[in-house]
């Protein structure tokens, strides 16, 4: 009785218009209370609590309420990032459309040079020539052209954003503190939910759509690493850069960066391996290339053509990393030399 | 005790009540200092580390000052302060009668590029850049014309014996080949002043012996002012004009090294100088009779040569007696007995000292 009673003010207070359903309300809670044994007690969910006391919203109040404020924040931010973003688009698009239209063979030779002047290695070179050769032949090479085209950009940009925001990181502990649980968060949240917020702010015809959840899942590595490579710079060789005066900007380009780049070499080959791995996921969202063929394969259940895409993904995959260890290696080689 | 010889040089480097506590609030601690509170109480009351406590220091023109002490003693923290690496928690530095404690970033980095150069004990050259322009660094960072810059380098690289390795890598270089190119590059930089924090004490003994002549050849031709620190005694003897010996953050003596060989001021530096090879250490001018009086001698020796040479000189005589010349003009004599009786250690130097007070 003393506890019904107390709980009965709690709700008036918290709800003192609704006088009919409260005590309405209350008297099945207080039958509960009484029934209740220790095995039944009920989960204090939102949902139960609200049979017992409607000034509790229920779940559903709750999921709206975040779409509602989401909905809220919507336009303002997206006039703030349309413009930001719509470079994005014109990368991703112009480069889709030029590596489609060159003819392939220049394309495969484009690569075949990068990859030699990166990398410094025949095998290399001859990977990347034969793994092409064969999704030509396989009929695949428009696709693996344009989840390479999709990787590529949206790795460039990554790099591109991320070096200067991990050297400033480096330079301010509180930066780090701050960025580095958000940093958690963008590496550990589902790739599937990255695509939900980006879906209602622009439209899904939009490349930079995808642009942007590829963008933000892999730029992740080369952040952290820069920031980790330039703070594991010897300190006794910065000490002697600033016992020979070095000016700060020559301490950053002729120091710093120079002994880090094997660590920021290591976050810009697993920037784009994660870029990669989005752009499977991205095809949920209409970025073209090999993941739609992954996706028509599932919804469609064509087991072949999934599982040749994949294959197909999986050659991509490899062949980036050789690429990219390679260029590793050989700037390794040269400092240790 | 101080030679004619020897004369005193202007004052290139002066270090004023210099006092360094690391922690959260290092000024409040100074009144508890200045309380003479020991180092130890500070850390257990206060939990501030006191780094130097009361540091004066005159460092003269073109000599080898050498700062020795234990490890945590204080002297690498000593050394930072003189081109600021280290904030001071309060005194003065002063270069040439400028304060480096007060400089402007600018003209400290100013400083650092134009008066002051640095060895230090990793060597610490930058591993992605050969040895030419690591020894070329100093000159490159004030903007000099690179094909100067690197021509001055290799100069300097053939004169600490380098040359034929200025396209290697540092890390493909022995240490003590790294450390030469880590005096090459203090000495291209062309500075007055050198600081050489425990330069050669990462190095093989006998490597080490190899730079200390090195550095002793290269002091008689270039008379850089040279701030040395180290923890080896014998090294601190070979090479300083001024011995200052820290400890605690405190200078517990100072001055002419072969003076506190033979007067230590305590028994601290009583327990260091005890196993010094004293034979070698020490110098016919300190332990001669200075007089001018003509007697029979049974040769002639140089004053600042060790009394290890006179004894081979003997050659087993004890009973010889030596005429000894500076610059060819006769300064003093020194007889064997004079030698016997400095050999023994710095005890019976004091024991000699005070009966002779008491009766």
């Amino acid at each position: 009785m003393f506890e019904r009673l107390g709980l009965q003010q709690w709700c008036d207070n918290v709800d003192s218009n609704e006088f009919s359903s409260v005590s309405d309300l209350m008297a099945k809670l207080g039958k509960a209370e009484v029934n209740q044994n220790f095995w039944d007690l009920p989960q204090p969910s939102l949902d139960t609590l609200n049979k017992a006391c409607s000034a509790i919203p229920r779940s559903r109040d709750f999921t709206a309420g975040v779409e509602q404020a989401f909905l809220n924040i919507k336009d303002p931010l997206k006039v703030v990032l349309d413009p930001l973003t719509q470079p994005l688009s014109w990368a991703i698009d112009g480069t889709l459309y030029a590596l489609v239209a060159v003819p392939w063979w220049i394309v495969v030779l484009g690569l075949m040079l990068f990859a030699h002047f990166v990398a410094r290695s025949i095998r290399v070179t001859l990977l990347v020539f034969s793994i092409f050769m064969f999704l030509t032949i396989i009929d695949h090479y428009e696709a693996a052209i344009q989840t390479l085209a999709i990787v590529l950009v949206c790795g460039f940009i990554s790099v591109l954003l991320g070096i200067p925001l991990g050297i400033a990181m480096s330079r301010y502990d509180r930066l780090q503190r701050t960025m580095l649980p958000f940093l958690d968060l963008l590496q550990t949240l589902p790739t599937f939910v990255y695509l939900i917020p980006l879906i209602f702010m622009f439209s899904v015809t939009e490349s930079k759509l995808y642009g942007i959840a590829i963008i933000g899942y892999a730029i992740v590595p080369v952040i952290r690493l820069t920031d980790l490579g330039i703070r594991l710079v010897d300190k006794d060789v910065l000490e002697a850069a600033d016992a020979f005066g070095m000016p700060a900007g020559q301490k950053l380009f002729g120091v710093e960066i120079p002994l880090a780049m094997p660590t920021i070499m290591a976050g810009i080959n697993q920037t784009i391996m994660m870029a990669l791995a989005m752009v499977v996921i991205a095809s949920l969202v209409s970025a073209p290339g090999l993941g739609e063929l992954v996706l028509q394969g599932i919804s469609r259940l064509e087991l072949g053509v999934g599982l040749v895409a994949g294959l197909g993904i999986v050659l991509l995959a490899i062949m980036i990393d050789r690429v990219s260890k390679a260029a590793l290696k050989r700037i390794n080689k040269v400092k240790s030399e | 005790m101080i030679s004619p010889h020897l004369k005193i040089a202007p004052i290139k480097i002066s270090v004023k009540s210099l006092y360094k506590v690391f922690g959260p609030s290092p000024k409040a601690m100074l009144p508890h200092i200045e309380a003479s509170m020991s180092k130890d109480d500070l850390l257990k009351q206060h939990q501030h580390v006191l780094g130097l406590n009361d540091i004066n220091v005159d460092m003269q023109e073109g000599k080898i000052t050498v700062i020795m002490g234990l490890s945590g003693s204080g002297k690498s923290t000593l050394i930072r302060h003189l081109n600021r690496l280290i904030e001071p928690t309060s005194g003065q530095v002063l270069l040439d009668g400028i304060n480096v404690t007060t400089l402007s970033k600018d003209g400290l980095q100013k400083l650092r590029q134009n008066n002051m150069s640095m060895v230090f004990q990793n060597f610490a050259l930058l591993p992605h850049r050969t040895v030419l322009e690591n020894a070329a660094i100093a000159k490159l960072v004030r903007g000099e014309q690179h094909k100067k810059a690197v021509q001055s380098a290799q100069v300097w690289l053939e004169r600490v014996g380098l040359s034929g390795y200025e396209n290697r890598y540092p890390s493909q270089l022995s240490g003590g080949m790294q450390q030469r190119v880590g005096i090459a590059r203090a000495l291209c930089a062309e500075t007055d002043v050198m600081l050489l924090d425990e330069a050669f004490s990462a190095l093989d003994p006998i490597i080490r012996t190899d730079m200390q002549s090195l550095l002793a050849e290269l002091q008689r031709e270039l008379k850089k002012t040279i701030v040395f620190i180290t923890h080896d005694l014998d090294e601190a003897l070979r090479l300083a004009d001024h011995l200052v010996i820290l400890q605690d953050g405190k200078i517990v003596q100072q001055g002419d090294p072969q003076k506190i060989v033979l007067k230590p001021a305590d028994s601290y530096i009583d327990n260091f100088v005890r196993d010094i090879n004293r034979a070698r250490v020490l110098r016919v001018r300190s332990v001669m009779l200075e007089s001018q009086d003509k007697k029979v001698w049974d040769g002639e020796v140089n004053a600042d040569v060790s009394l290890e040479t006179v004894i081979s000189k003997a050659d087993g005589n004890v009973d010889h007696n030596y005429k000894v010349v500076s610059n060819g003009v006769l300064v003093g004599s020194i007889d064997m007995r004079m030698i016997f009786r400095a050999l023994v250690p710095t005890r019976s130097h004091i024991s000699k000292n005070e009966p002779k007070n008491i009766s």
